[in-house]
């Protein structure tokens, strides 16, 4: 964790009455305000259609709020141009979704060095850092096959690894083991916890209460677009 | 309402983009080809049109009246063979010592006809009415300056009664020069009788000349004193507009390829694209005979309507095309225009190429399993192109170029076909280029320094005539201030003995005037008993540079030797020097004089300085000539700019279906980072290249054509410094071309991948 001593962790994301209407009466955020500190893994739970993925593109800079503000790192997300937002999930921001979506053309290596090679990392730096994370995550023997020829567990390794790369101040999750079978799911989460537990702040959209209670440290219940309620959690083994 | 025809409509309104890209694409392709072929075709036998539309007679024969009677004529007309005959008409010849129609002296043939219409020689009356009374004249309209004519005025032959001039008429058989009424031939001083045939075998002369000989077999020895085949003329008619048959032909064929490549492309990627949707429609239970039915309507429906507006655009813009293609083109009364088979063909056609090109794809679809099928898109892919891939992203290009770059090889037919369409593309630029900068040296060929032009008055055009004498001419505008070079020229119409049709001859003195420098191969004229002529001449005589001619006039002859060719040049116009017309017509004065004038000089005070010395001499700044360049330029530009337009939407439609199948990555990218800017440079980036590579191959497919086409005209030999056009700013300007026609087709798609919006593509998937 990245704390002073002695002081609270400081506020990474922070949402004020944010709300977000799709034309028409359709609202998918209604007033939503939150926080979430460094090295917090806050998980967002509520039936479909509730609003928790909207609240995943905001906080990623994907989408913006039809009133509101959005602050990561101090930084006020509305005030930033599409470019603006761009270079902000570039340098603060990891992504792992339900389908992994990785590019079917490069390799599982090349996938990863992608995210880097767009801040204009040399390509020897991003390879070396690219190498590493393949092999923390346990896949650096498959770092030359392409996605078809990986499992769904090995993808969304890469995608870890991918969203990694930068080493972003908060990493996103939307349904990061909806896809995969009960094993892969399993080593996911672990993935999830192991990386918390060195201080990565995560946000994780989920259906799935064990994914909830296994990987994260508070809970977020959604309902209609808003906060129904909010608990810290005691892991569960 | 049917299964099919609901989700084929509803496939279309959901694709309205991919819709209108298919119309528009189709829409251009057939106005394109719609215009090449109408041209193709009219060019391919405007003679034959003509011919047809007019009853042309196939053989016009002139027979002794002192040999044999109208009665025995009239009978050849039933003769085996004879399929239509028009006669016997008494004919004349009428003498002129004088300038008459705006020609120099010469001859006249007059036939005398009750009526223009007939069953052979079917004369359209252009202007007045015809002769009926003696005393009235209708006169061929192509004949000398008859068309500048006024209706009204008389014409006086030697030893003939004055004839007012009533009605113009074309003959597309060239019977005769003049017509007057039957009975005023006897007046005219007849010595022979027309007949005109259309015989059953017509094809060649053999046939012609077996199918006479059966019609004259009972006619007394050298009753026929002169025929002339409807071949003959056939050529001399028809070679202007074959000239320009290789680059029509080219163009045509270009249009057609780029066309049905594009058209192939668009209507191919439609279908695959839509391969996801194909496995929905099998998973709700739709046959794979009716999948093939719904892609068939979804892409026929835009098919049909832009065939249609390209039917209508292409027949609109077809007439004034060959209005261009065949302005100076002797056809007689008939008018160049596009058959009615045409737009049939085209209205049945394009939509009949668009479904070929939709029935492979739709067939592979057919026998795709759902379960694949509906995957399609969200599964991942085995990759092609790999290695490449890799090799790019390890260099020190940016990732989103070397991302770019590498799309191509992700679908390498479709880029293929992409490149494919833009290589014709810059192949038909450069082709357009080329032609355009060797019409404009043909048409800039000369001196360089204002020219002036200087005819001498005629009585016939109701001008004034010289004050001074030839000589006193010659001297007044050699003294005049600025000239720097004189040449004058006489012009007489005379017979090459061997050769039935008259021939214009201008005779030159002085210095060497602007055709001097157009010679392609000898010298231009620099001695006594010289000719040059043009290509056509030579081509039309079966002569060469070096043979020798006799020109005759009133019974004077003179032996020439063709000494050189020029660039150009009339069929039946030929240069010779001056000497010569001292032996054919030695009172002719110069006709005409042209002055080239030092840079700088002051061509108005030079003119009027010419009408004050002498009223009699009528002078003007000399015009570029302007008529092939037109034609050339106009033809090629429009084909360019359809062909681009093609090209570019090709592209275009390229770039949409891969950003379409590539939403998920474009997605993804964004969404690690990768700025809107980024995103359309890679875009752009993935046709960019392809439209360098297709650029780089296409312009020496276009300096191969044009090489071909300036080589074939047949009306112009150019020099090779007209055909030498090519240099590096331009060859590079054209290497870019490829690359601007890629540009111009991916921005808007590139701009539209710039702005998508990844939360909701990363999130449907």
């Amino acid at each position: 964790m990245t704390t002073d001593e002695g002081s609270p962790p400081r506020v990474v994301v922070r949402l004020n009455g944010v709300r977000k209407e799709y034309g028409g009466d359709a609202r998918a955020l209604d007033g939503v305000s939150l926080e979430i500190r460094a090295g917090e893994a806050v998980a967002v739970m509520g039936p479909s259609g509730c609003g928790k993925s909207t609240l995943l593109n905001m906080v990623a800079g994907l989408d913006r709020p039809t009133s509101g503000t959005i602050e990561v790192r101090d930084q006020d997300l509305g005030k930033l141009n599409e470019t603006g937002l761009a270079l902000y999930r570039r340098h603060h921001i990891g992504m792992i979704f339900q389908f992994f979506n990785l590019i079917d053309d490069l390799s599982a290596l090349d996938n990863v060095v992608l995210a880097a090679q767009l801040t204009g990392s040399s390509a020897k730096q991003a390879r070396r850092r690219a190498l590493e994370l393949l092999d923390e995550l346990g896949i650096a023997d498959r770092k030359n096959m392409y996605p078809a020829a990986l499992s769904g567990g090995e993808r969304q390794r890469v995608a870890v690894a991918r969203a990694l790369m930068n080493r972003p101040a908060l990493l996103l999750a939307d349904e990061p083991t909806g896809a995969l079978d009960s094993r892969s799911g399993e080593q996911v989460m672990d993935l999830l916890i192991d990386l918390n537990q060195i201080g990565q702040t995560l946000l994780i959209v989920t259906h799935d209460p064990h994914l909830a209670t296994r990987c994260a440290s508070r809970l977020i219940e959604f309902a209609d677009g808003r906060i129904a309620r909010e608990s810290s959690l005691e892991r569960t083994a | 309402m049917s299964a099919v025809w609901r989700a084929s409509r509803g496939a279309v309104k959901r694709r309205r983009l991919q819709t209108i890209v298919i119309g528009l694409v189709v829409m251009c392709s057939t106005t394109a080809i719609l215009c090449a072929l109408g041209v193709l075709d009219a060019a391919s036998a405007p003679f034959d049109k003509a011919y047809s539309q007019q009853r042309g007679a196939h053989v016009v024969a002139t027979f002794d009246t002192t040999k044999t009677s109208d009665q025995q004529l009239a009978l050849t007309a039933l003769r085996p063979g004879v399929h239509a005959a028009a006669g016997p008409f008494d004919e004349a010849v009428l003498t002129f010592s004088k300038d008459f129609l705006g020609s120099p002296p010469g001859a006249l043939t007059v036939v005398g006809r009750s009526a223009p219409s007939g069953p052979v020689d079917d004369l359209t009356l252009q202007v007045g009415r015809w002769a009926t009374a003696p005393g009235e004249v209708v006169l061929d309209k192509t004949c000398g300056q008859a068309a500048h004519c006024p209706l009204g005025s008389t014409l006086q032959a030697d030893g003939a009664p004055p004839l007012k001039v009533v009605g113009l008429a074309t003959s597309v058989s060239r019977s005769a020069d003049a017509w007057v009424a039957p009975e005023q031939m006897a007046a005219l001083h007849p010595t022979s009788a027309q007949m005109l045939y259309r015989f059953t075998d017509s094809a060649t002369d053999a046939q012609l000349r077996t199918s006479l000989d059966q019609a004259t077999a009972g006619l007394p020895p050298g009753a026929l004193k002169a025929s002339q085949s409807y071949l003959t003329l056939k050529q001399a008619f028809s070679a202007l507009a074959d000239s320009y048959l290789p680059f029509m032909t080219l163009f045509g064929i270009l249009s057609l390829l780029v066309s049905v490549l594009i058209v192939g492309n668009v209507v191919s990627g439609a279908v695959v694209s839509g391969y996801r949707h194909i496995g929905v429609l099998k998973a709700v239970g739709f046959t794979p005979n009716q999948v093939v039915a719904v892609y068939l309507a979804m892409v026929s429906v835009p098919a049909i309507a832009g065939s249609a507006l390209g039917t209508l655009l292409g027949s609109a813009l077809a007439q004034p095309m060959l209005g261009i293609v065949f302005h100076g083109v002797e056809t007689g009364g008939a008018t160049p225009a596009i058959s009615p088979w045409l737009p049939v063909v085209s209205l049945a056609g394009m939509p009949l190429i668009v479904a070929l090109a939709a029935l492979i794809p739709a067939l592979r679809a057919h026998r795709l399993p759902a379960a694949r099928a509906i995957t399609a898109g969200s599964a991942p892919r085995a990759g092609r192109g790999l290695r490449v891939q890799r090799w790019l992203g390890a260099t020190r290009l940016p990732r989103s170029i070397s991302l770019g770059l590498a799309q191509p090889f992700a679908r390498p037919a479709r880029a293929l076909m992409t490149a494919a369409a833009i290589v014709l593309g810059v192949a038909t630029v450069t082709l357009t280029t080329g032609l355009s900068s060797t019409m404009v040296a043909y048409a800039d060929a000369g001196p360089g320094t204002p020219q002036i032009d200087i005819q001498t008055g005629s009585a016939a055009a109701g001008q004034t005539l010289p004050k001074l004498s030839d000589a006193q001419d010659e001297a007044m505008l050699h003294s005049l201030p600025g000239v720097r070079q004189f040449a004058a020229n006489a012009s007489l119409v005379v017979h090459i003995v061997g050769y039935t049709q008259p021939t214009t001859a201008f005779f030159f003195r002085g210095d060497p005037p602007a055709a001097s420098y157009q010679i392609v191969k000898g010298h231009w004229l620099d001695g006594p008993g010289q000719a040059v002529v043009g290509p056509m001449f030579l081509n039309q005589h079966g002569l060469a540079v070096g043979d020798r001619i006799t020109l005759e006039l009133n019974g004077h002859s003179a032996d020439m030797t063709i000494v050189g060719q020029t660039v150009d040049g009339d069929a039946r116009g030929l240069n010779a020097s001056w000497p010569t017309l001292a032996d054919l017509a030695p009172d002719r004065r110069a006709s005409a004089y042209t002055l080239q004038l030092a840079p700088g000089t002051d061509t108005r005070e030079v003119l009027n300085a010419i009408r004050a010395a002498d009223p009699g001499l009528y002078a003007a700044s000399a015009s570029p000539p302007v008529g092939p360049t037109v034609a050339v330029v106009s033809f090629s530009s429009a084909f360019t700019v359809l062909l681009t337009i093609v090209a570019a939407l090709g592209v275009f439609n390229t770039v949409l279906l891969n950003t379409r199948e590539r939403r998920r990555d474009l997605g993804m990218l964004k969404a690690i980072g990768m700025t809107p800017r980024q995103v359309t440079a890679m875009t752009v980036t993935s046709v960019t290249a392809l439209g360098l590579v297709s650029g780089l191959v296409g312009i020496p497919v276009g300096i191969l054509a044009h090489r071909m086409i300036v080589d074939h005209v047949g009306v112009v030999e150019f020099t090779e410094s007209m055909k030498d056009v090519w240099h590096p700013p331009q060859l590079a300007a054209l290497a870019l071309s490829g690359a601007a026609i890629a540009v111009l087709g991916a921005l808007i798609p590139a701009r539209s991948a710039a702005r998508l919006t990844s939360a909701a593509v990363l999130h449907n998937e």
